[in-house]
């Protein structure tokens, strides 16, 4: 399980995200003591890290230009300011994100998914059951036969994949197929998920996708 | 500064001038003295006289004359005090120095309201990064309560703060963008999410053409056009069509140009001209929604600071589209 170090000073919104991103099956650890804080990333083993701008005592900035001469863990900040000076500076001292407040809790968890996926340097093929699924070609791949995935239906699996065993809500699948310029609707993300049903059924997975009502689906 | 003028100015001195003279005349005659002597006295003294006057009407002349070829010339006049120099004449020496008190002072004032201004701006700036922290902790609430109600009020409250903030931006003078390469992809797709609750409500069908080129601009202040851009055509949709908004991109060998365009309820001719102007709300901001009148007056100001050029176009009952040209330089990029 990755393992996200928060260091973000307003409690109300460290608890809200720690929540968050415990329901999106994260581990989190919460900073509450803001003195060394450098220390504390440097010990807290996380794989990635979110960070404030504004901290009492030090700057985000600063501490993530000192972090990053001892480490390079994925740093992600955080800031409710809007220049694109900070973001500018934020990047140039090693960030691999910038995100700014108030942010929507769907794309903070897509962001967050695409820095980690970055640093664990997946190979372009991942296996499922034994299927192996190929994000280069687009397809899914078992005993030689071959079913190419549209571009839709590759993200909603991948997505599906990388939270194997927990609901993914429409509203993520969504903002993922969103994030990749697929401004699709309600009805077509239902037809795009029964297509990759039947395309999984012809490899004799029928029922990899459940339904969850209210909630979701899980791949199983 | 005419010799009519100059005269008729004197004109009390002449008078004084000629009471005298005659007076002489009346005591040089009461003394007999002869007729020869009165004549060359007379035109010695008349010979002062218009040398005098006519040494005080060409310096005031030369004076006053580079004084308002100066003024004609400024296009801020204002600035005059510091162009003339000191004259060579009492009176308009004492006016020079008024002057130049007059203009330090009204420096001073004016300096203070500025810093004031700036102070004021300041604290909006830190007002809405504040208040940015409880609004974000609200939304990750909605979020993991799954409250979809709040959520869209929420959406409505982050909106207006931006748009302060924004407004404070466009109204003042200083440099707090950055222009550099902007993928308007990415731009769009971030406002399109934030929208998308709304935008999948009204079930509006979003069309992109050709959007994945760079841009030079600000990416924080394309992101807040493009999105006051939406919400204005959310507002404006016809209910007798399909709602779409289709965005694009004609990469020219100059400049690009991004085409916004929905198919809402269009914007009467007469309205046209003006609706970038400060709080016009014209025909469609008083029939269909709450319109303030500030949005697009905020896109133009900012579009003007970052050098873009923005237009409208639009059909009464067909379609708006919003026109915005980029200007390509290679020297910016980095």
């Amino acid at each position: 399980m990755n393992r996200i170090l928060v260091i973000e000073d307003d409690k109300a919104l460290c608890t809200e995200l720690a929540i968050l991103l415990k329901n999106s099956g994260y581990e989190v650890v919460c900073i509450t003591k803001f003195q060394d804080i450098l220390q504390q990333m440097l010990q807290a083993n996380a794989n990635l890290i979110l960070l404030d701008i504004n901290l009492p005592e030090v700057n985000g900035e600063i501490l993530l230009q000192d972090f990053r001469k001892s480490s390079d863990i994925p740093v992600i900040m955080l800031t409710s300011r809007t220049s694109e000076l900070d973001e500018v500076l934020s990047m140039s001292y090693g960030a691999d994100d910038y995100i700014t407040k108030p942010y929507h809790p769907t794309i903070l968890l897509l962001r967050i998914s695409a820095v980690l996926k970055r640093y664990a340097k997946l190979s372009p093929v991942q296996n499922y059951h034994d299927i192996q699924v190929s994000t280069v070609k687009g397809s899914l791949i078992k005993n030689n036969s071959e079913q190419i995935l549209t571009k839709n239906e590759m993200i909603i699996f991948q997505l599906l994949l990388d939270n194997q065993g927990r609901i993914v809500t429409r509203n993520e699948l969504m903002t993922a197929l969103w994030d990749n310029d697929e401004f699709i609707n309600d009805n077509a993300l239902s037809v795009n998920i029964s297509r990759l049903r039947s395309k999984l059924a012809e490899f004799g997975l029928p029922d990899a996708i459940e339904t969850r009502k209210k909630q979701g689906y899980i791949l199983t | 500064m005419s010799v009519l003028d100059f005269l008729k100015d004197r004109l009390m001195i002449y008078f004084i001038y000629a009471c005298t003279g005659v007076l002489l005349l009346i005591f040089m005659l009461a003394f007999r003295i002869s007729l020869q002597t009165i004549v060359i006295l007379n035109i010695i003294i008349l010979f002062a006289v218009i040398v005098i006057e006519l040494w005080e009407f060409f310096r005031r002349k030369n004076y006053y004359g580079k004084l308002k070829a100066c003024l004609n010339e400024l296009d801020k006049k204002y600035l005059i005090s510091e162009m003339i120099e000191s004259p060579n004449f009492y009176d308009g020496q004492i006016l020079f120095e008024a002057l130049q008190e007059s203009n330090k002072s009204m420096c001073e004032h004016i300096a203070e309201y500025r810093h004031r201004n700036i102070e004021f701006r300041e604290y909006i700036e830190l007002w809405v990064h504040e208040i940015k922290l409880p609004v974000a902790s609200l939304q990750l609430m909605c979020h993991n309560d799954n409250n979809l109600k709040y959520a869209e009020q929420l959406r409505r409250i982050d909106d207006d703060i931006e748009n302060v903030l924004y407004y404070a931006r466009s109204e003042n003078a200083e440099k707090d963008y950055i222009i550099k390469e902007v993928s308007v992809k990415r731009v769009f797709a971030d406002i399109a999410i934030k929208n998308r609750e709304e935008l999948q409500q009204r079930n509006v069908n979003l069309k992109t053409e050709n959007l994945d080129v760079n841009i030079m601009t600000d990416s924080k202040w394309l992101a807040y056009i493009l999105g006051q851009l939406m919400g204005n055509s959310m507002k404006y949709f016809s209910p007798e069509r399909e709602p779409e908004i289709v965005i694009s991109i004609d990469d020219l060998q100059n400049q690009q140009i991004l085409h916004f365009r929905d198919n809402g309820i269009g914007i009467p001719e007469t309205d046209l001209p003006y609706i970038f102007e400060k709080s016009f709300t014209g025909e469609n901001g008083r029939m269909y929604a709450k319109s303030t009148g500030m949005g697009l007056y905020i896109i133009k100001k900012l579009c003007d600071k970052l050098g873009h050029c923005i237009l409208a176009e639009s059909e009464q009952d067909k379609f708006t589209e919003i026109i915005i040209i980029f200007g390509k330089n290679n020297f910016l990029k980095f």
